[in-house]
């Protein structure tokens, strides 16, 4: 596995429901990633569609593998460089059940997904309207590491990290379309999940303008000691390449202890308090 | 949350980045040429005009002045010309008193003595003015409504409001002053009181009982879902007060809603047919 692996945060806008339009900025992006030697390129929550497609969904959802993956399963085979985006997924089982879901592809085809398991549906927000929530955190070994997947709101949650770096994620990976009245919440608990966990976290944000919403981007690679140590522009398109030592997280779990200091019994209590609320 | 002034702040350049990127990405999304906006000389018609002057070029923003004589005020002309040579903007002058004279004569169960109904008639003549304007120049309306307004429901249906976009609609009225300051408006225009101009000497804050610093904070309040009793006890007014905006704010829901049906198919426009705007 390798120690030092680049990154690319590929920081795009999405044509509302032109899956055809954003695959080929997808494919655009990763090639300019890989022309400066990303490992990995990553992509904002449901960049396959754009976020604000209401019930164009029931259209555009797709099942994996399906179409769209298989392009992008091509691309990343063609371009050696793993890809993570976020797509609507549509269920293997039913025919209007629809996920949030981050895909991870690597040189040798598909490897894992995640389904966003917090769906906000308050304010401007209507997930759980559309999308039915996953039941699995996910960390999936890879040779750049091992990447766990989060979507957006899961950043308020210091659960979901938890119990994705305790499957091993070495790099948690957040896919995100926050509009700008919530930068400053979205600033301040990327840095805190990569802190309480002493892993890399990777925040890839949407930007544009899709009804009244705002993306603001600010995309960054937050450090295991909670530092952001790369960051894209605030509102436009951005690709930055940056890059992730994993040997430092030795020195942040020395320094910081957290996963050391772990109380599982916590959780028990966590667990029976959450269901008297 | 302590309701002092201070809760109404922003970070007036981060504001106007926001406000003119949204004009600029749905003009461009539209695929229309420009901009239509009332300038009526008053500061929130004016901000809108800056705005958009910022976000698309004066050269593709029109302004049109639209007077009338029961409500003429030369200060109005002159002010909202000062705005245009400021912001680069065109302008066109309709005169719309035969218009209106027009309908006054032509409606049979016309009575002059009620000012709100003649009155309502202005804003939507404005409004038809507008449109007539934006469908000849391929161009959208820019709307000049603020949230304070909106809230109270101080506007004419289907007239001042009426507009594709509504670029300060989530501004309080003494927001929009001072980001009428940053943009470069002199203090005098950015405190100028607000008139709807539906009848002569008609002013907002005589309506509405309540002066925009105390009315701002209260409706801020109640974005923040704070209580009543709450909203009274920090601002240390009288409760009735309090009441009366919230009553006000509730009671116009219908003029801020789409048209209500009732529900008969699988789907219905404006209740659970969802679907994404075109230009975004």
């Amino acid at each position: 596995m390798k120690e030092k692996v680049k990154i690319a945060l590929a920081q795009i806008s999405s044509k509302r429901e032109n899956k055809k339009e954003n695959l080929k900025k997808i494919e655009k992006f990763t090639l300019k990633a890989q022309g400066q030697g990303a490992d990995l390129v990553i992509f904002p929550e449901l960049s396959l569609t754009s976020y604000v497609v209401r019930d164009q969904l029931y259209e555009l959802a797709e099942k994996i593998p399906g179409p769209s993956t298989k392009i992008v399963e091509g691309l990343a085979k063609k371009t050696g460089v793993h890809i993570i985006f976020g797509m609507p997924e549509l269920s293997e089982k039913t025919k209007a059940t629809i996920f949030n879901t981050a895909v991870l592809m690597g040189p040798k085809g598909f490897i894992g997904k995640y389904r966003k398991m917090y769906l906000p549906t308050h304010s401007v927000f209507e997930e759980k309207r559309y999308f039915r929530p996953g039941y699995q955190t996910a960390a999936f070994e890879t040779p750049i590491g091992n990447i766990g997947l989060c979507i957006c709101y899961d950043v308020f949650f210091p659960e979901v990290f938890r119990l994705t770096r305790l499957m091993g994620a070495q790099l948690m990976v957040v896919i995100s379309a926050s509009p700008a009245v919530r930068r400053s919440y979205f600033e301040i608990l990327t840095a805190a999940r990569a802190l309480e966990n002493t892993a890399f976290l990777a925040y890839v944000n949407l930007v544009g303008i899709e009804e009244g919403l705002q993306f603001w981007g600010g995309s960054r690679l937050v450090n295991p000691n909670g530092d952001v140590i790369a960051k894209a522009k605030y509102n436009d398109e951005d690709l930055v390449i940056c890059e992730v030592d994993y040997n430092d997280m030795r020195a942040a779990e020395t320094f910081i202890p957290t996963l050391r200091d772990l109380r599982p019994e916590l959780f028990d209590k966590l667990k029976k308090q959450s269901e008297l609320l | 949350m302590k309701l002092s002034p201070s809760v109404l702040d922003l970070d007036l350049s981060e504001i106007e980045s926001r406000i003119t990127r949204f004009i600029k990405i749905y003009v461009e999304n539209a695929g229309v040429n420009g901009i239509v906006v009332g300038l009526s000389g008053g500061i929130d018609s004016g901000t809108i005009a800056a705005l958009s002057s910022r976000a698309i070029g004066g050269e593709t923003v029109l302004g049109l002045l639209l007077p009338e004589k029961e409500t003429y005020n030369p200060k109005d002309i002159e002010d909202a010309k000062f705005v245009a040579e400021k912001f680069g903007l065109q302008t066109q002058i309709c005169d719309i008193t035969p218009t209106l004279e027009a309908f006054y004569k032509t409606i049979p169960i016309f009575n002059s003595a009620d000012r709100l109904c003649k009155g309502n008639i202005k804003a939507r003549t404005r409004m038809i003015y507008l449109y007539y304007y934006a469908n000849k120049l391929n161009r959208i309306v820019c709307g000049s409504s603020d949230k304070s307004e909106t809230m109270m429901g101080y506007f004419t249906k289907w007239g001042d409001v009426a507009a594709d976009i509504s670029p300060i609609m989530d501004l309080y009225k003494t927001q929009v002053r001072k980001l009428a300051t940053h943009l470069g408006f002199p203090a005098e225009l950015a405190e100028k009181p607000s008139t709807p101009a539906l009848w002569p000497d008609q002013f907002a804050e005589t309506e509405l009982g309540i002066k925009y610093e105390t009315l701002d904070l209260i409706l801020y309040g109640f974005e923040r879902f704070m209580t009543t009793e709450d909203i009274t006890q920090q601002l240390n007014i009288e409760r009735p007060l309090v009441e009366k905006v919230k009553s006000r704010w509730l009671s116009a829901e219908h003029k801020r809603r789409v048209l209500l049906s009732p529900k008969l198919g699988y789907r219905t426009v404006g209740t659970d047919f969802r679907l994404p705007r075109n230009a975004f």
